[in-house]
């Protein structure tokens, strides 16, 4: 029954309406997933991979490369763009037919089912990871067989395939080495250092030292990627875009979140007002809402007595000199308070409902279990915080 | 129930109607990836189900589904993930679903939606940088920023009647509802509910045993309803606890209050507790002295109340006379509760307010 079925969602009814205004234009181009056809300031590691490729493709050789860099910055993207860009000179007649196959660890429910997903992917057949595995090695490591096509295999999230014995990782990084494998590995991951922290020596000798690291995107690059995606489009400020990639670049660097930013931003704009261009307020909303931390807010529209509890825990540290206090004594020190406000005093098993409330929200860290009066009470956030909060009104 | 008001918004458009698929998840019950799998495949009725079986292993399942997931496009019918109790989601192992539904919606497949509910403030926080890479930041917070007033409108508004058969009555009991709210004791009680809290769910607390009192007899509220629901709400549960203990109970407990009181926090043992008491009892003629074994009995049965604590877990090694042990009571608690206590002798009052035997 299995091997019959086919995954798939069923078809919508009716169509699709187009984007019509700018602006639902500009926010299709936007969306993460609409990758345009070349990447913006990644040319030259789009070089680097390509070349890199293309000659093991050429000489009928395998190898390997480590591709690192934090999330964000077009790794994914880039591979894909010159696997892309290979497929059509092979397509063209320019290079030897090759075969691309992509495994992501964070897709498979456990490191050694990476073997199951290549063998399916190769030969269409199901089985089990410890078969899959020999069928592999025989595949690639026995000296006859029929000459095969280059196989490109594309690892993403590579530090998922750790195991205790890091057989995975070095059954695939051994793989390439044989002669008769002809395997090209990229293998993706976010650390540069992954190969001298977590990997054995037998492992990362065998990766090689063929690396690439993704620096994180500058804000002339998100500016320039934003840019990229509105041509012909009349729709950011200049200055809007700048202040989006300015601040994602102080950040991250992470190209996905300055596509975030802009979306947003004009969702704003559309909202808001009635003009075509999205302006640098739109973007600093956007950004405000995207960014800032909602703690302060979240504390200001506590309950009275929630706020006199945030206040009552502030006093006792600043007491003790402490950053953590028994309940008890933030009992004591809240009934200080409400006499000291006049309001009549709540109940313990309020006061306690009320911390447990905080604590809930995260406002607070407290102890687990049954202490009740000994329970330890921290602060999530800083106690000039509450104070600022507190003090606004 | 916002969501829920806004998807049912949404269906009642004709071409959202058949055109959505909702996947409800709740992390209480999908306690890891495998069975949230399960009912994702499910309720989406790919066509490895059966009836409501699911059939294959978990790798085979998440293949599948991410397959079905990766063939559709702008033409397939868009989906609805929501995630209840998202903070638990964030627990999974590697947290291998969310990094997938987050990527599919962020690439050219399936249209997919995915909307996480939540009470903690910091939840990207727990998210793994490449997830949170892919998680769109959008945060739609909903604080509680109403005001009293709107407070007691809302009160007013979920106890009148809309849309009764009986005119009549309606009207008479929404003219009542509306006098009782503005009455000056109703008032205060809903002052102090909203200065506790400012959620409906508590207003909602407040009501439910006013409504429940309702009778024949008792046709209509009144005012001291709402004190009578209000003071139950707001009982200390350990004062009420120590109105059904004995008088021999009740000296140990003060007993303990001025021991924590003298060596400041420290822990104590039963032979501590007992020598305080019998200081205390064999100077008062009113109080009567009672032997070591029935002394015992009752410092067990404060135990057992979980009034006071062990220090440590561990109960065989150590005799139960010298087990070191806490006080769970804060003395505005103890003192509070012997204003009220009925017939307690004057001698304990006044033991239990000065620390002099």
């Amino acid at each position: 029954l299995l091997s019959r079925a086919t995954p798939r969602i069923p078809r919508r009814s009716g169509h699709l309406t187009s984007p019509e205004t700018a602006l639902e234009k500009a926010r299709t181009r936007l969306h993460v997933a609409a990758v345009p056809d070349s990447l913006p300031c990644r040319e030259k590691e789009f070089e680097d991979i390509y070349s890199f490729v293309e000659s093991k493709v050429l000489d009928k050789t395998g190898g390997c490369m480590y591709i690192s860099g934090v999330p964000g910055t077009g790794k994914t993207a880039t591979v894909r763009e010159v696997i892309r860009a290979l497929q059509q000179a092979s397509d063209s007649g320019h290079l030897a037919k090759f075969t691309f196959i992509e495994v992501n660890g964070m897709q498979l429910t456990e490191p050694r089912q990476a073997y199951v997903r290549i063998l399916k992917e190769l030969t269409g057949q199901k089985a089990t990871a410890n078969h899959a595995c020999e069928l592999l090695d025989k595949m690639f490591c026995s000296p006859k067989g029929p000459r095969r096509d280059t196989i490109v295999l594309l690892v993403d999230e590579l530090d998922l395939l750790w195991t205790h014995k890091q057989d995975v990782m070095y059954n695939i990084f051994d793989w390439p080495s044989k002669t008769r494998a002809q395997l090209v590995v990229l293998a993706v991951a976010n650390t540069m250092d992954l190969p001298e922290r977590i990997m054995m020596k037998r492992v990362s000798s065998r990766l090689g030292l063929t690396r690439m690291t993704f620096h994180p995107y500058n804000f002339r690059q998100l500016e320039q990627i934003v840019l990229s995606r509105m041509t012909g489009l009349k729709i950011f400020d200049s200055d809007a875009v700048q202040l989006a990639a300015r601040k994602v670049a102080a950040v991250s660097g992470d190209a996905r979140r300055v596509l975030d930013i802009c979306r947003r931003a004009t969702e704003i704009a559309e909202a808001n007002t009635s003009s075509k261009l999205v302006h640098i307020t739109h973007v600093d909303a956007a950004l405000k809402e995207m960014f800032s931390s909602s703690k302060i807010l979240a504390i200001q529209n506590l309950s009275t007595q929630e706020q006199l509890f945030m206040r009552a825990i502030v006093a006792e540290f600043q007491h003790s000199g402490l950053e953590e206090a028994e309940f008890s004594k933030l009992y004591t020190q809240h009934l200080t308070l409400c006499r000291f406000e006049g309001v009549p005093p709540p109940s313990a098993s309020e006061l306690n409902a009320i911390c447990w409330r905080l604590a809930s929200s995260r406002l607070l860290l407290v102890e687990e279990g049954r202490l009740d009066l000994q329970m330890r009470v921290r602060l999530n956030v800083s106690s000039s915080d509450v104070m600022c909060a507190l003090k606004e009104e | 129930m916002l969501l829920k008001s806004v998807l049912e918004e949404v269906k009642k458009s004709d071409s959202a109607q058949n055109n959505i698929l909702v996947v409800h998840l709740n992390g209480l019950l999908q306690t890891d990836d495998r069975l949230a799998l399960h009912e994702i495949t499910r309720q989406l009725h790919l066509e490895n189900t059966v009836g409501d079986m699911v059939f294959g292993s978990f790798a085979e399942n998440l293949q599948f589904l991410l397959e079905a997931l990766r063939s559709g496009d702008e033409t397939s019918k868009p989906v609805i993930f929501i995630l209840e109790e998202f903070d638990l989601f964030a627990q999974h192992r590697g947290q291998a679903l969310l990094y997938n539904l987050f990527d599919v919606s962020q690439s050219a497949q399936t249209p997919i939606c995915v909307v996480g509910i939540t009470c903690r403030l910091d939840v990207t926080e727990l998210l793994e940088k490449r997830v949170r890479s892919r998680f769109s930041h959008r945060q739609l917070h909903l604080f509680n920023n109403i005001s009293f007033m709107d407070y007691v409108a809302l009160c007013i508004s979920y106890l009148s009647l809309r849309d009764f058969p009986d005119q009549d009555f309606a009207s008479r009991w929404n003219k009542n509802i509306k006098e009782v709210v503005e009455s000056a004791t109703v008032r205060d009680v809903l002052n102090r509910q909203f200065t506790l809290s400012k959620d409906v769910r508590g207003l909602l607390m407040l009501l439910t045993p006013v409504i429940c009192d309702l009778s024949l007899a008792h046709p209509s509220i009144t005012a001291s309803d709402f004190v009578e629901s209000f003071k139950s709400l707001s009982t200390d549960s350990k004062s009420s606890m120590l109105h059904g203990l004995s008088i021999l109970e009740l000296c140990l407990i003060i007993a303990m209050k001025h021991l924590t009181d003298i060596y400041q926090e420290e822990p104590f043992n039963f032979e501590m507790v007992y020598s305080e008491y019998l200081k205390f009892a064999q100077q008062h003629a009113s109080v009567q002295v009672f032997d070591k074994a029935v002394v015992l009995k009752a410092f067990e049965h404060l135990v057992a109340l979980e009034l006071i604590r062990p220090m440590d877990s561990r109960t065989i090694r150590i005799q139960k006379e010298y087990r070191l042990m806490t006080l769970l009571l804060h003395p505005a608690q103890i003192l509070d509760t012997l204003q009220k206590y009925p017939n307690c002798p004057t001698d304990i009052k006044h033991w239990a307010a000065s620390s002099f035997t």
